[in-house]
């Protein structure tokens, strides 16, 4: 049986007579240190399906189960890092995973905290910002604090949640490379959530697509057999890679068109419309211009 | 790049004041430090100059309006009279306290300070002896010209008397001849009407055309005559002075405490002295009774203080003594309640009702019943305990509390309680989701879920919140002071209202602008407050 499980989840919300199916028949192993990412468009489900491995929500149906245990509640063994950093901005960051790690680990005191809240902080290369207020930090930085601080609480399994969307090309590059660096001098199990295929097949050692919802669900995942440590320069030229990766990107195509398939009786096209064109005046021809001829006076429909 | 001296101090002075909203000022600052000098003195121009000729402005309008508005209490005070009042009200207060300590001035300071003070009184007395004199011509002059503008005018009222009394007598002798020759029969009885008629008309004109000189002579007694105006003031000036001085006298000589200590002393020392030298027990019982009556006196004497006049001062310390006790207690029962409606649906939909009944409550409504309900606990104020060690205490003790005050503070309370409970409810219940979520993945228990969460998450709102019940508490306490004569500035506009001197109407307007100064202070020191706790550095408005 593998480290972390997902066996047959359903998920849905809504009142009964107004229910939307989020996850349906959901499927997933992971085995321990191994690094899974999760691929899927915007509104498939994703941070839904996070929420369930961290036990933020409950499964309709099927369970969860981390070393054979179900999941009933969110811990701290289940560091999940949020899509928008959930700082507490009126801490400041070293309060921030200060928090964390007295609740963690209460034992810990006096020099032991700080060393233990340093650590991380100069793992993640925050330690000149320490004294700051996320809300002075840039968005690099608060999601690296928020790094440090779900690191801080040493889960069994990591848990991010799409970590670098909101994150300008040049930053993500860097956090990308920190996230595999810590992992690899510290290994644990980590399910990553991205919409970005670049970015899993740099890091995962696993992806596994979302199919389109509602009523999503886990495919079969793409083994990626690439070496460590990964190079994100020379990667672009390596045939396996873009293999791989058109490999995904045209699976994530036919998942789009075969949700567009599915969803064409319930697809009603807008029409497509012609703005008036008031540059044209119709009773004044343009000096010394032919007169361009009217589309339509009425904004015009057809299909 | 390195910052210097000058710009730390620059940046720390821009930064406080943007915490206390003074950003007025902020070009200023910038333009003593010789940033930009173009740019910043056209934001002076037009941010505070501007301002600044407005204000100047609507002072203007007052002072060329005031006037023009007769009412019984008098005119409609310029600026310039309620400034006098606002000096009259500090002169008051510096008195008063020069009087106290006048009154437990012992020994040779004492005997110092009463023969400088006698001297001045000589002096003054020699000023207002010149200043009365300079009134004496004035109102002399001013008499006189009186009589050269209106001496014409009463000739002229006179002759015009002279006249209508003529033509009236000439009408009346017309009715007499026409009643006669109806009788003769030779007119119909519509010329007597006539005549009647005509008598009536001859009469209503005459004192018409009569009240019209009266009043021009009317309007020129009223008119001010300024020198003398400005000399009576003056004379008006040194007199008080003088009163005050010879009151100086007194507590510096025969009601002074030392002296008064001195005589009670002596006084008991021969009673005891009389007690010693008793011949019968019964002698000896009533002697000895009469010395324990006088030691008493002799130390209820020496700790005595000079009871002082409620001023200005005075008042307005009580005023804000009184919205902090309010203040107080409604954030003690507002935030915990707020929480409680933040964390409870249930709670929420439980006071609801309650909060939507009372807010609208007029807060004249609840001072009623306060003043029914707080005086009930006390019914004997003068000997209760509580108010007996109020009165015990440093400070508290010179304010006076009694029952008008809590009841005061009660009606603040009550009104100021909603505000504060609303936005700490909505602060609570508005916490970010993650934050949330975050409370749950660390476990955090419930207590520290409060305390290190929810609360802090809230605490700008609930800021605001009190923000705006100190103001509203402000605006009560001067309505309930009016209302329930608790000592205080509310109080101050109502005696002035009820006593109706010459500077009542300027006293009241020189407390409206007390009123609204310390106002805005309270409101500045909260915004401090609410930067203070605000994360999101987002400004607060005016």
């Amino acid at each position: 049986m593998a480290y972390l499980e997902i066996k047959d989840v359903h998920l849905g919300f809504g009142t009964p007579d107004n229910r939307t199916e989020v996850l349906s028949g959901v499927n997933l192993s992971v085995e321990e240190n191994e690094f899974v990412a999760v691929v899927g468009f915007s509104g498939s489900g994703k941070s839904t399906l996070i929420a369930l491995l961290a036990g933020l929500l409950q499964p309709d149906s099927g369970e969860v189960t981390v070393a054979g245990q179900p999941v009933k509640e969110p811990s701290p063994r289940l560091g999940i890092m949020f899509q928008n950093y959930s700082l507490l901005p009126w801490l400041s960051v070293y309060e921030n995973v200060e928090l964390a790690v007295k609740q963690v680990f209460p034992d810990l005191r006096g020099a032991a905290l700080t060393e233990h809240v340093n650590r991380y902080l100069t793992m993640v290369n925050l330690l000149p910002a320490t004294a700051k207020k996320p809300g002075e930090l840039s968005g690099g930085m608060r999601q690296r604090a928020s790094l440090a601080r779900t690191l801080s609480m040493q889960p069994e399994i990591l848990l991010l949640d799409e970590p670098l969307s909101a994150l300008d090309a040049l930053t993500r590059g860097n956090i990308q490379d920190e996230i595999i660096r810590i992992w690899e001098q510290d290994r644990r199990t980590i399910v990553m959530i991205t919409n970005d295929v670049d970015e899993a097949v740099l890091m995962a050692d696993r992806i596994v697509p979302l199919t389109k919802g509602p009523r999503a669900t886990l495919d079969e995942g793409f083994e990626v057999g690439l070496a460590r440590p990964r190079n994100r320069t020379t990667l672009n030229t390596n045939p396996e890679f873009r293999q791989l990766r058109s490999q995904i990107s045209r699976y994530m195509r036919t998942l789009n068109d075969e949700s567009k398939q599915l969803n064409q009786q319930t697809v009603v096209d807008l029409p497509s419309s012609m703005p008036i064109d008031f540059s044209v005046l119709p009773n004044r021809p343009a000096k010394g211009r032919r007169r361009p001829p009217i589309i339509d006076r009425e904004t015009s429909f057809f299909k | 790049m390195a910052e210097t001296t000058a710009e730390k101090i620059k940046y720390r002075i821009l930064r406080f004041l943007d915490i206390t909203g003074f950003t007025v000022f902020d070009p200023m600052v910038r333009l003593a430090f010789g940033e930009e000098p173009k740019k910043q003195t056209e934001a002076i121009t037009k941010y505070f100059l501007i301002p600044i000729l407005f204000v100047l402005l609507c002072t203007g309008l007052w002072w060329v309006i005031a006037p023009k508005h007769k009412t019984k209490s008098g005119e409609v005070p310029t600026p310039d009279v309620v400034w006098r009042a606002a000096t009259i009200n500090d002169t008051f207060s510096a008195r008063e306290q020069i009087k106290a300590d006048d009154f437990i001035l012992s020994g040779a300071e004492r005997e110092a300070t009463l023969a400088a003070v006698t001297k001045l009184i000589a002096t003054r007395e020699a000023d207002l002896e010149i200043l009365n004199q300079a009134l004496a011509q004035h109102e002399a002059d001013y008499a006189q010209q009186l009589d050269q503008r209106i001496e014409p005018l009463k000739v002229k009222l006179a002759t015009l008397s002279g006249q209508n009394r003529e033509l009236r007598s000439m009408a009346k002798a017309a009715i007499t001849e026409a009643a006669a020759q109806f009788e003769a029969g030779t007119v119909a009885s519509e010329a007597v009407v006539a005549a009647v008629r005509h008598e009536r008309q001859v009469y209503a004109d005459g004192r018409a055309s009569e009240s019209l000189i009266k009043q021009a002579i009317e309007a020129i007694r009223s008119e001010k005559y300024k020198p003398m105006e400005t000399a009576r003031l003056s004379v008006n000036a040194v007199a008080n002075e003088l009163q005050f001085l010879n009151k100086r006298v007194d507590f510096l000589s025969d009601s002074n405490r030392s002296l008064k200590v001195v005589e009670a002393e002596q006084k008991l020392a021969a009673q005891k002295a009389e007690l010693a030298a008793a011949a019968t027990a019964k002698d000896a019982i009533s002697l000895a009774k009469r010395v324990v009556r006088s030691e008493d006196s002799l130390e209820r004497l020496s700790g005595q203080q000079y009871a002082s006049a409620m001023t200005v001062y005075k008042q307005i310390q009580r005023s804000l003594f009184t919205v902090f006790i309010g203040f107080i207690l409604a954030a003690l029962i507002a935030i915990p309640l707020g929480i409680l409606c933040g964390l409870s649906r249930i709670a929420m939909a439980c006071l609801t009702p309650i909060i939507s009944i009372f807010k609208p409550v007029s807060p004249v409504v609840w001072l009623l019943i306060f003043q029914i309900v707080v005086g009930a606990f006390f019914l004997d104020p003068d000997s209760h305990p509580l108010f007996l060690f109020f009165d015990s205490l440093p400070w508290l003790g010179s304010l006076g509390i009694n029952p008008a005050l809590i009841f005061s503070a009660c009606t603040v309370a009550m009104c100021a309680v909603w505000p504060a409970l609303v936005n700490t409810a909505l602060g609570v219940a508005s916490i970010d989701p993650d934050h949330v979520n975050v409370a749950r993945v660390l476990k955090l228990g419930f207590w520290d879920r409060l305390i290190k969460i929810i609360i802090p998450s809230a605490l700008p709102l609930v800021f605001a919140g009190l923000r705006i019940s100190l103001g509203v508490g402000w605006m009560v306490l001067i309505a309930a002071e009016a209302l329930s004569s608790s000592d205080g500035l509310g109080k101050f506009v109502w005696d002035e209202y009820q006593n109706g001197s010459s500077f009542s109407f300027a006293n009241i307007l020189y407390a409206c602008f007390v009123v609204g100064g310390i106002g805005f202070l309270l409101d500045r020191m909260m915004i401090i407050l609410q930067r203070f706790v605000s994360f999101d550095g987002g400004g607060t408005s005016l």
